[in-house]
């Protein structure tokens, strides 16, 4: 196989994996984090779906877009080079994976810590010092 | 978290309220309590206000009366929670507090225009 070749094969598997890597994770994402948002958005699940989906399209956007970034190809001369290169490529889109997805669940923890913040409203008027309960 | 309220159960509109508590949906464990009951008077006779205004007492023992009580059982409900935050905000605590309050007071009065009957009332 020419250097062309190689360089051809190497972005067609590349493509393939990085956007099937990007589906799987975005799809583990969505799944999981709707269980979460739905305890945290109880009795306003439309609120939750669409909070869910706004993160999961952020999360396409920007890992498709990294990933297509990432590919900036020479023409490899050989087998081993185009191994090289592809190992290379997917190790950093990984970490950079990994790290989008820390973030994400980050944003949700957040926004779940915050829901558990909401405490009463007013200021008691007294506190019992021996709560029977 | 778990509230216990602790309403006049000699009162008509007391009991209307309570009807209407436990019929929503909560967001917060809560337990309706007759302020005249013996288990109120085991449980909480430490606090003064029983039986004069609505009290609610967390399990951590925080105590809420009249008017911050009423907003807190809004605030345990799903679908009045935030309306109860509103309420709870610097421009309408005033109001809504004396509002609940005056009604508190008069409720003897607000009864007895519902008719309900009301046999050991006093005052």
């Amino acid at each position: 196989m020419n250097a062309t070749g190689w360089g051809v094969l190497v972005y067609l598997v590349y493509m393939a994996v990085a956007v099937g890597l990007t589906y799987w994770l975005a799809r583990t994402l969505f799944r999981a984090g709707g269980v979460f948002l739905e305890s945290v958005f109880e009795g306003r699940r439309e609120l939750g779906d669409a909070v869910n989906r706004l993160l999961v399209t952020g999360f396409y956007m920007l890992n498709l877009g990294y990933a297509l970034y990432l590919v900036r190809s020479e023409p490899q001369s050989n087998a081993f080079e185009a191994m090289q290169f592809l190992v290379n490529r997917f190790a950093v889109l990984l970490v950079t994976l990994g790290l989008i997805h820390f973030v994400n669940v980050f944003v949700f923890w957040r926004i779940r810590s915050r829901h558990e913040q909401s405490t009463t409203p007013i200021a008691p008027q007294a506190i019992l010092v021996d709560s029977q309960e | 978290m778990r509230l216990t309220v602790l309403y006049d159960e000699q009162c008509g509109l007391c009991r209307r309220a309570r009807d209407w508590l436990l019929g929503q949906p909560m967001r917060v464990e809560m337990e309706l309590l007759a302020a005249g009951s013996p288990a109120a008077r085991s449980r909480y006779g430490a606090i003064p206000w029983i039986g004069q205004d609505l009290v609610v007492v967390a399990d951590d023992g925080r105590v809420w009366r009249d008017g911050s009580a009423f907003l807190v059982c809004l605030w345990a409900t799903h679908r009045y929670r935030k309306f109860s935050q509103t309420l709870s905000g610097t421009a309408f605590k005033p109001v809504a507090t004396a509002f609940f309050s005056t009604i508190s007071k008069r409720r003897r009065e607000i009864s007895s225009i519902f008719d309900d009957e009301c046999t050991t009332c006093v005052g």
